[in-house]
């Protein structure tokens, strides 16, 4: 056991003696690694953002999105380990096209992410698995108004007003919990999505990044796209500018 | 092969030789069918010394206050023709399925849903049913709504639908009556006449009218006897009396003994 | 001498289908079930639920049985009536019996009628009509009396009084004239004997005596040949031989067993156990 430590943490079936499964809890250490994500739910509508750390100055700018559309209606934005994010977008994928063709309507963002938080539940249960390295923000619009979750790689999700993951988190959060979010419009809600990131995104340690926005309310007519360029560079503007008052 | 025999049900079955029908109106829809079930061709075979069994074929009645208007939801019900052993194996799926779905969600199906939900059974398992249903209800995305489900499969909305064999007599009635705009009792009305209209040409249809309005308050189920149906012009001697045949005095009937 | 060989071809052998084809073409055809060609009937009364049964039984035109049951039991307050293919009727009660059993054993209170129903109604369904059981379901739960027929099909009907079975429309017309609502037992035991003799002295499939089964709340009552409208009278006289009415010439007895003789080759008959 001396090479391996306790060996309470080589596998997800196996709890330590006070409980606690350590695969999850590295799991959770994947997605702190990872640049920010955060989620806006306002009252019109519901606006993702990532911050999207560029590694390479060869990889072609605005490629290898972090947030994707997985119904008309609903994005995911996630933090961690980008094949992970993939997968799992997969699976929301299906989940909504099978779900609409049951029962030839939109599937609720709150189902949606109860079958996904169920699914990554089954990965902390084996010993021949690994648990999911991602926390996932799902935003959408359904028939009950804006909604927002994030599901963690344990599997738990809990619906939020203002969601943040990933590396910036807690600056993210305590940035998001100045805002008014019920009173908040949409548009108010890019601009302010956008100087968070900005602001989290720690230029002595990382290189580059790219900020990646999306949104879901009465302008698209409910459906999930990305900010307009117009609008993205506006709040991209005002973002910048603002830091640099800041500093 | 260019069409689906309605009548081709397995020796036996039990037929809902039928006459269905759904009405949207504003705020609710009216739903209604007849209440004859018939057993298709029943063999019964008599034996007699000496001479050879003979075979005869008869359709009878094995319900005649049959409940067609079937609840698949609080405010979704189902209208069935054609098989009464696949349609009532449907319509108990989708019972199911609804259930679950109201239990998982947390709130009522639409008739949306729960059509498609019909229409996939029906569709998916066609070469093995005899089954046309028409769904309608009330729901509180889409309000009062009709969907008809023919035969082979398929979905269509509509503001009325009309199903099962004496459905053939009236669609004419129909597209001549039927008006946008109606209130309850209006389309009540509409219902109740259609129905009487369509059992009284059709044989496989008869009996009693059971009705059912479903609103968003509630349902209520509507009962017509068959002493009560309403009545249309039934026939009468039109065409002059008929003349009297001569009688041959001369021929003297044959003398039967007493 | 060489062995048999021992090579036989894999996949199905059809050379009996091609067989039965031969003897059908040459006019013989294959054999039929024993079918109860019969009068079943159930009645609503005002406190319970009464079912009929006549007990003939048939194979074409030849009567198989003279004196078959055909209410079947199915737990102790719900018995099933059975019309169509005897093994069927017989079979099929059997497995529901056995599984409603099982069903008031998991969950610990008596199960309901519907539940009897729906488990007929998926298992008949299931079988596509191969399994032809018409019957008649009744009996009372914890929601009261409740009485259904189920056809071959599948499909059902709940009825304050149904018929079943060949004889089913002459014990209709005597329910149809002669039912109404909230009988007393009296009544609704002589309508259900009125409908099954119906049936009975009407319709050939069915004949015999009649059966009937009365269940209440806490009580069934089970009345096996309730009426005998056809019991053979008895001969006037006998028409035995006296002993010795046929004269014989000579006799001949022959043994029929032949004895035979068994000579163990090899090490006897011990079983090699090593």
């Amino acid at each position: 056991m001396t090479s391996i430590g306790t060996g309470y943490d080589l596998s997800a079936s196996t709890y330590s003696p006070d409980g606690r499964i350590f695969q999850v809890e590295y799991a959770n250490k994947a997605v702190e690694n990872s640049g920010t994500a955060i989620g806006l739910r306002v009252k019109d509508g519901i606006v993702l953002a990532v911050e999207k750390l560029v590694h390479s100055k060869l990889l072609i700018p605005e490629a290898n999105r972090r947030i994707q559309t997985v119904e008309k209606h609903i994005g995911i934005a996630t933090a961690g380990l980008l094949a992970d994010g993939r997968q799992l977008a997969n699976r929301a994928k299906d989940e909504s096209a099978s779900y609409r063709d049951n029962f030839r309507a939109q599937v609720p963002i709150k189902y949606l992410a109860d079958r996904l938080g169920s699914y990554m539940q089954v990965y902390t249960l084996y010993s021949s698995v690994r648990p999911f390295g991602i926390s996932t923000v799902v935003g959408g619009v359904d028939d009950d108004g804006p909604s927002l979750y994030v599901i963690e790689p344990s599997g738990v999700f809990y619906g939020y007003h203002g969601a943040a993951v990933g590396k910036g988190r807690q600056l993210a959060k305590t940035e998001l919990e100045k805002l008014n979010l019920a009173e908040l419009s949409i548009r108010e809600a890019v601009m302010e999505a956008a100087r968070i990131i900005h602001l989290v995104h720690d230029d002595s340690k990382e290189k580059d990044f790219e900020l990646e926005m999306s949104w879901i309310g009465d302008e698209t007519k409910g459906l999930h796209l990305p900010v307009p360029k117009d609008l993205f560079a506006e709040a991209d503007a005002k973002a910048r500018a603002a830091l640099e008052d800041f500093e | 092969m260019d069409h689906i025999d309605m009548q081709q049900l397995k020796s036996g079955e039990v037929n809902l030789g039928t006459s269905i029908m759904a009405v949207q109106f504003e705020g609710g829809v009216v739903i209604g069918a007849d209440s004859r079930t018939t057993t298709g061709s029943y063999i019964v075979i008599f034996f007699q010394i000496s001479v050879d069994s003979g075979a005869s074929e008869h359709r009878l009645q094995a319900n005649r206050v049959t409940d067609k208007l079937t609840y698949l939801h609080d405010r979704i019900y189902c209208c069935r023709s054609g098989s009464a052993a696949d349609t009532q194996a449907i319509a108990d799926m989708g019972h199911y399925y609804l259930q679950m779905q109201a239990q998982t969600l947390g709130t009522a199906p639409t008739i949306l849903t729960a059509a498609a939900l019909m229409e996939k059974m029906c569709y998916t398992n066609k070469d093995q049913l005899s089954a046309g249903i028409i769904v309608a209800g009330w729901d509180k995305s889409f309000g009062p709504s009709v969907y008809n489900i023919p035969l082979g499969g398929g979905l269509f909305r509509q503001p009325w639908a009309i199903g099962g064999s004496g459905s053939t007599y009236v669609y004419g009635y129909c597209d001549a009556t039927y008006q946008e705009g109606w209130g309850r009792d209006q389309t009540v009305e509409f219902v109740k006449n259609t129905l009487a209209l369509a059992m009284s040409r059709d044989g496989s249809s008869g009996g009693c009218i059971r009705m059912c309005v479903i609103t968003e308050d509630n349902v209520e189920r509507l009962f017509v006897p068959g002493d009560q149906l309403p009545r249309f012009w039934e026939g009468r001697e039109v065409l002059g009396e008929a003349k009297k045949p001569q009688i041959n005095r001369d021929v003297v009937p044959m003398a039967v003994e007493a | 001498m060489a062995a048999a060989s021992v090579y036989s071809s894999p996949g199905f052998d059809f050379s009996n289908q091609i067989r039965n084809n031969f003897l059908t073409d040459k006019g013989l055809p294959l054999p039929k079930a024993t079918s109860t060609g019969t009068t079943i009937v159930g009645c609503l009364f005002d406190d319970g639920i009464i079912l009929g049964a006549d007990t003939r039984a048939t194979e074409g035109p030849i009567v198989a049985d003279k004196n078959c049951e055909k209410i079947h039991y199915i737990t102790e307050s719900i018995r099933c009536c059975g019309a169509g293919t005897a093994a069927d009727t017989e079979f099929v009660t059997n497995l529901i019996s056995s599984n409603m059993e099982m069903h008031a054993l998991t969950h610990g209170r008596k199960p309901r009628v519907v539940t009897a129903m729906t488990m007929l109604k998926q298992y008949l369904f299931r079988y596509q009509g191969h399994v032809g059981a018409a019957l008649v379901l009744g009996g009372v739960d914890s929601t009261g009396p409740n009485l259904f027929t189920i056809h071959p099909h599948g499909s059902t009907d709940k009825l304050p009084y149904v018929t079943m079975g060949s004889g089913s429309l002459a014990a209709m017309a005597v329910f149809e004239s002669g039912w109404k609502a909230n009988m007393s037992r009296e009544d609704a035991l002589q309508l259900v004997k009125d409908a099954i003799a119906a049936g009975i002295f009407n319709d050939l499939g069915s004949g015999s005596n009649i059966d009937a089964c009365i269940i209440t709340a806490n009580h069934t009552e089970m009345l096996r040949n309730v009426e005998m409208p056809n019991e053979r009278a008895k001969k006037e006289k006998s028409y035995g031989f006296r002993r010795g009415t046929t004269d014989w010439k000579s006799e001949v007895i022959r043994k029929l067993v032949l004895s035979e003789e068994v000579t163990p080759i090899g090490g006897g008959d011990a079983m090699d156990t090593s």
